[in-house]
């Protein structure tokens, strides 16, 4: 009797089940029209970053379009910054109400809303590959999907240099105006005087956290500056199992296990708040240091010294969304909000670098007003991305959990663990 | 009643605390489902002139579980059954109107993720949290919801000490963790040359005790007061003639307590367990990612990572459909154990 | 029963209690002091991770967190808002909760135990497998997007809280029920003048239950408002929190200062609520 009970309901939850998949399945179909709205005029929606900064340079941005274009009004939101802006984008893809220009498209997660059918090329506008390549030149190339079209405008860059506290090194009895930090064994001795010298509670401590994009923060840019600009990927094969990617795998072994870096994640910023003597940052945070910290910057050191580093670009993009009716307007406005102006005032209002060619001299008078941002213009123009390839997402939490495996928390060789995983890299490479 | 009853407990009191649900129970938390039962089973005098009712005896109650069930159906049924559907097939999410190949795969996502080591590693992970997460918790909570239903002063700021980590947001109470369980934290300092190295959350083998530490710590409010109303049902007059008959306390939490509180007990029992099977926020945030090195890793987690920011939802919905399925088998293994009859008929 | 007893009794009570007592306090300092250091790092200028972070020290003592908080979001608009979403999900939760909970408990009817056991797999499902295809659902096909309603709906009726009230409904004699019947009462008047007014605390424990999850949960309404003005304080806080960090004086504080806020309300609400644990007087009504 029992027995029978319980089985009939089993069945009824089947049934409900199977009810569901069906009308799942009966699902899709629709869209629009895709041609026409590539030529359509008319008002349009807008996403940009919430960052304070941003902000305020995208509600000037947007007042100054709509002033001059009455007939084709923007409507600007915030969008969350961080853990759960791709999510809310993949999301409104999949639902079909994503904005038409989303400014903090991260280059990462392009290969996936492509995929998805979320993005519109940019060379399907008559000056689209041409206006790119004038703006960004070279630098471009780093952005084009496997079908070699342009699915998102690379827009700004962080490049990522080490900073360090000049009262801590000086507490340390290191010299702060010429820091020793041109190798990376430089940079091992004097992680080892800092924290000896009790100057300093860690020499550096970027975030052992698990998240896939971690590694942008501590690998990669030591990683293209010992490389000279070599991606995790080439030519569809993982190249980081290699002596120079294995050399930066057991500086980073050597800082964990000498405790000179840590393995628990910070609330709040270590750098900011002089626990680390040492950071991995771009531009944005010059603002924020400015008032806490007497900070100064080196570029990442590679094995040996060298003269032109190169580094992780840390760039965000602006992505041209398939759901936009009126994309014509939207690639007036992208246009519009990356011209010479535009990206003059982004560069004064949030001091990250439009990826502009020629910085330097294209703003040569904010450069010499603000000597600290003269730098980074210089090293934005020596910056590798992450692979445009497909499963990047997964391709770099593959890497990652290799990385916390061997590197951070030592249970496993670095050589089995950088093998393990570029093997499976080339295959989630592989994949279509 | 109740006296007679009262005294059929504390005559027990001799014997050694009863081991078995059944044991336990006094006749008066046992009598009503079993005397309903016989009323409902017994082929009794209106029974046997009813007329045949296909919809049971109150059908109105069909009427009255209708908008839930329409909630369910509208609401969860679809993306459920969506989900299903996906586990079976090669999917992706898409914009709509664009047409992909999504062939049905039969049973390669479930191999996927079966085979792979580190969604093992997750189910052994919420294994080690449920075995000190729901005892802990069922044991905790009775205990200080008993304490708090015998003392006459201080009630509401008790209670509400116990509700506050419950209703606050984890972001912020994680970030307190944190500071207290890293390795200069507070813990660690109090604890001298006995702190773990390497500490608490770093630790392989700490990590998903000290997380499961958490979560009890946050969740036992809820469950203090779902014991708590439920103490309110046992008549103090049980209590009063147990200790006239010389039963000490904890007699009477064994012989009376315990048992009156039974069907909360099943409550707490499946609740803390589906809680546990859910787990998501603490290895997103108190770990790092489900850290170290994947120690604290949970399906759920696994699944957020898999579906959503890695764009694999067919195999993420294998592993929902895996989890939710072990749940369901837990879930019926405790309800024979704890609840015997009271949990479903 | 004698008085002497009785008295005896009472004073054996009395003895218990300061045992009890001297537990509650010890589970109260484990319980609260982790609060107590987030409302003192909320309110410091500088974190302070020693020992000596833990007392209040004057002269880093500051209220700026929170205008900080007050100058950048719409507190006001946020809490209306949290109120609609969560108001309307107890609201759905405990009218339709009863209403289910007391048929699964005392009705008897063909289909209960297949709505008994979609109860129990409902709450088995995490949240994570039907975000997706749930926020499709509700924006494409229901039109939902930017909509109190849409907010609310995946959340109306919470499972638990069904459960909550059946298991209540369980314990209460059958034989009461059914003497109500044989009077000829309808099967509402009996949920409303004999049943709900002997499980109020199953309905204060619904509504503490249920209050949680809208009140603290920040993706699904984030996902479906994309209009700033109807966010609830959740989203707000997360929005200020998420993007707070590089830019204010003291990141951490500032995050404890916005979970202090979330909660307040929150703890406001259960200290108003909690007086119903006490007036109920459920043990000698029924069973007298």
């Amino acid at each position: 009797m029992k027995r029978t009970t319980s089985s009939v309901r089993i069945i009824s939850m089947a049934a409900i089940a199977v009810l569901g998949a069906g009308l799942a399945a009966c699902g899709g179909g629709g869209g629009g029209n895709a041609s026409a709205a590539l030529t359509a005029k008319g008002p349009i929606k807008i996403w940009y970053s919430n960052n304070e900064f941003e902000v305020k340079w995208g509600k000037e941005m947007v007042a100054a379009w709509n002033a001059a274009h009455p007939d084709e009004k923007v409507d600007a939101q915030e969008i969350p910054a961080g853990k759960s802006s791709e999510e809310t984008i993949g999301a409104a893809i999949t639902a079909g109400n994503t904005p038409c220009l989303v400014f903090n498209t991260a280059p990462v997660a392009v290969p996936q809303f492509q995929k998805q059918g979320g993005l519109v090329a940019l060379d399907s506008f008559p000056d689209g590959a041409q206006y790119i390549k004038d703006r960004t030149g070279d630098l471009a190339d780093q952005y084009k999907s496997a079908d070699g079209k342009l699915y998102q405008l690379p827009w700004k860059s962080n490049p990522v240099v080490l900073f360090y506290n000049k009262d801590l090194f000086a507490k340390a009895g290191l010299d702060p105006a010429n820091p020793k930090l041109g190798t990376e064994s430089e940079l091992l001795d004097t992680a080892r005087t800092l924290v000896k010298s009790g100057a300093a509670q860690k020499a550096i401590w970027p975030s052992p956290a698990g998240d896939y994009f971690q590694s942008w923060f501590d690998f990669y840019p030591f990683y293209a500056a010992n490389t000279k600009g070599t991606q995790l990927i080439k030519d569809g094969k993982a190249t980081f199992d290699d002596d120079q990617g294995k050399q930066v795998a057991s500086m980073f072994a050597t800082l964990y296990k000498e405790n000179l870096a840590s393995k628990e994640v910070y609330q709040g910023d270590s750098f900011a708040e002089g626990k680390s003597a040492m950071a991995l940052a771009g531009p944005w945070a010059i603002a924020s240091y400015k008032d806490k910290v007497n900070w100064g910057s080196v570029p990442i050191p590679g094995t040996e010294k060298q003269d032109k580093s190169y580094t992780f670009s840390d760039a965000k993009n602006v992505g041209l969304y398939s759901s936009c009716k009126n994309q014509a307007t939207a690639w007036e406005v992208l246009k519009f909000a990356t011209s010479k102006d535009e990206d003059g005032k982004l560069l004064s209002e949030t001091g990250q670098m439009p990826m502009r060619k020629d910085l330097p001299a294209t703003y040569a008078a904010y450069f010499t007003a603000n000597p600290l941002y003269k730098d980074f213009a210089d090293q934005a123009s020596r910056t590798v991305e992450v692979p445009n390839v497909t499963n990047s997402v997964q391709i770099w939490q593959t890497f990652r959990d290799a990385w916390n495996k061997s590197v951070i928390f030592a249970n496993q060789s670095i050589d089995d663990a950088f093998k393990g995983a570029a093997d499976k890299i080339n295959q989630l490479a592989a994949q279509k | 009643m109740s006296l007679r009853s009262a005294s059929g407990a504390s005559r027990r009191d001799g014997a050694v605390p009863p081991t078995g649900p059944e044991a336990g129970a006094p006749p008066s938390a046992g009598k009503q489902p079993a005397g309903r039962k016989t009323l409902r089973r017994r082929p009794g005098r209106p029974e046997i002139k009813q007329k045949f009712r296909p919809l049971g005896k109150q059908p109105l109650g069909l009427l009255f579980s209708a908008p839930y069930v329409i909630f369910i159906l509208g609401v969860l049924a679809y993306p459920l059954g969506y989900a299903v559907w996906i586990s079976f097939h090669q999917f992706y999410f898409t914009a709509p109107g664009v047409q992909v190949d999504r062939p049905f795969v039969g049973i390669a996502n479930y191999i996927t993720v079966l085979s792979d080591p580190v969604v093992r590693r997750s189910f052994l992970n919420i294994l080690v949290f449920m075995v000190i997460n729901v005892p802990l918790t069922v044991g905790l909570s009775l205990i200080l919801a008993n304490a708090l239903n015998r003392i006459t002063r201080l009630k509401t700021f008790f209670r509400v000490s116990y509700y506050v980590p419950y209703v606050t947001a984890s972001v912020a109470v994680i970030g307190v963790w944190l500071f207290l369980f890293q390795q200069n934290g507070l813990i660690n300092s109090l604890l001298g040359v006995l702190a773990p190295n390497p500490s608490w959350l770093v630790n392989s083998w700490l990590a998903m005790p000290t997380v499961a530490l958490y979560v009890t710590w946050k969740q036992l409010g809820f469950f203090i007061l779902l014991y708590l109303a439920a103490l309110q049902n046992i008549p103090e007059e049980l209590y009063e003639s147990a200790s006239v008959d010389g039963g000490n306390k904890w007699v009477q939490f064994w012989n009376i307590t315990v048992p009156g509180v039974r069907s909360a007990s099943v409550l707490v029992t499946l609740l803390a367990t589906i809680t546990g099977a859910n787990l998501f926020t603490e290895p997103y945030l108190l770990t790092g990612g489900g850290g170290p090195d994947g120690a604290s890793s949970s399906p759920v987690f696994l699944m957020y990572q898999k579906g959503i920011l890695q764009g694999n939802p067919d195999v993420a919905a294998a592993l929902g459909v895996v989890l939710v399925l072990g749940v369901l088998v837990i879930a019926l293994i405790q309800n024979r154990l704890v609840g015997g009859r009271s949990g479903e008929e | 029963m004698s008085i002497t007893s009785k008295r005896a009794s009472v004073d054996k009570r009395r003895n218990l209690s300061v045992g009890s007592f001297i537990l509650l306090a010890l589970g109260a300092f484990v319980f609260l002091f982790p609060f107590y250091y987030m409302l003192i790092g909320s309110l410091q200028t500088s974190p302070d991770t020693s020992v000596g972070g833990a007392f209040p020290e004057p002269g880093n003592i500051t209220g700026e967190n929170y205008v900080n908080i007050n100058g950048s979001i719409n507190l006001f608009k946020g809490l209306v808002n949290s109120g609609i979403f969560t108001g309307g999900v107890i609201l759905a939760t405990v009218v339709f909760g009863l209403l289910v909970g007391y048929a699964l408990a005392q009705m008897q009817f063909r289909g209960r135990g297949v709505v008994f056991a979609m109860m129990l797999l409902v709450q088995m499902i995490p949240f994570q497998l039907l975000l997706i295809p749930l926020y499709v659902m509700i924006v494409r096909d229901y039109g939902l997007g930017d909509n109190y309603l849409g907010m609310i709906l995946p959340f109306a009726i919470n499972s638990t809280a069904v459960f909550v009230f059946r298991q209540y409904f369980m314990q209460l004699p059958s034989t009461l029920f059914e003497a109500a019947r044989i009077d000829g009462a309808s099967e509402l008047r009996i949920l409303w003048q004999v049943a709900i007014p002997l499980v109020r605390p199953a309905i204060v424990t619904a509504i503490l239950l249920t209050f949680i999850g809208p009140w603290n949960e920040f993706l699904w309404p984030f996902l479906v408002t994309k209009d700033q003005s109807l966010q609830p304080l959740a989203v707000s806080l997360a929005n200020y929190i998420s993007n707070i960090a590089a830019t204010a004086s003291n990141p951490f504080g500032a995050i404890l200062a916005g979970a202090c806020v979330l909660a307040a309300p929150a703890v406001a609400l259960f200290i108003f609520f909690q007086r119903q644990f006490i007036s109920t007087n459920l043990g000698s009504s029924v069973k007298g």
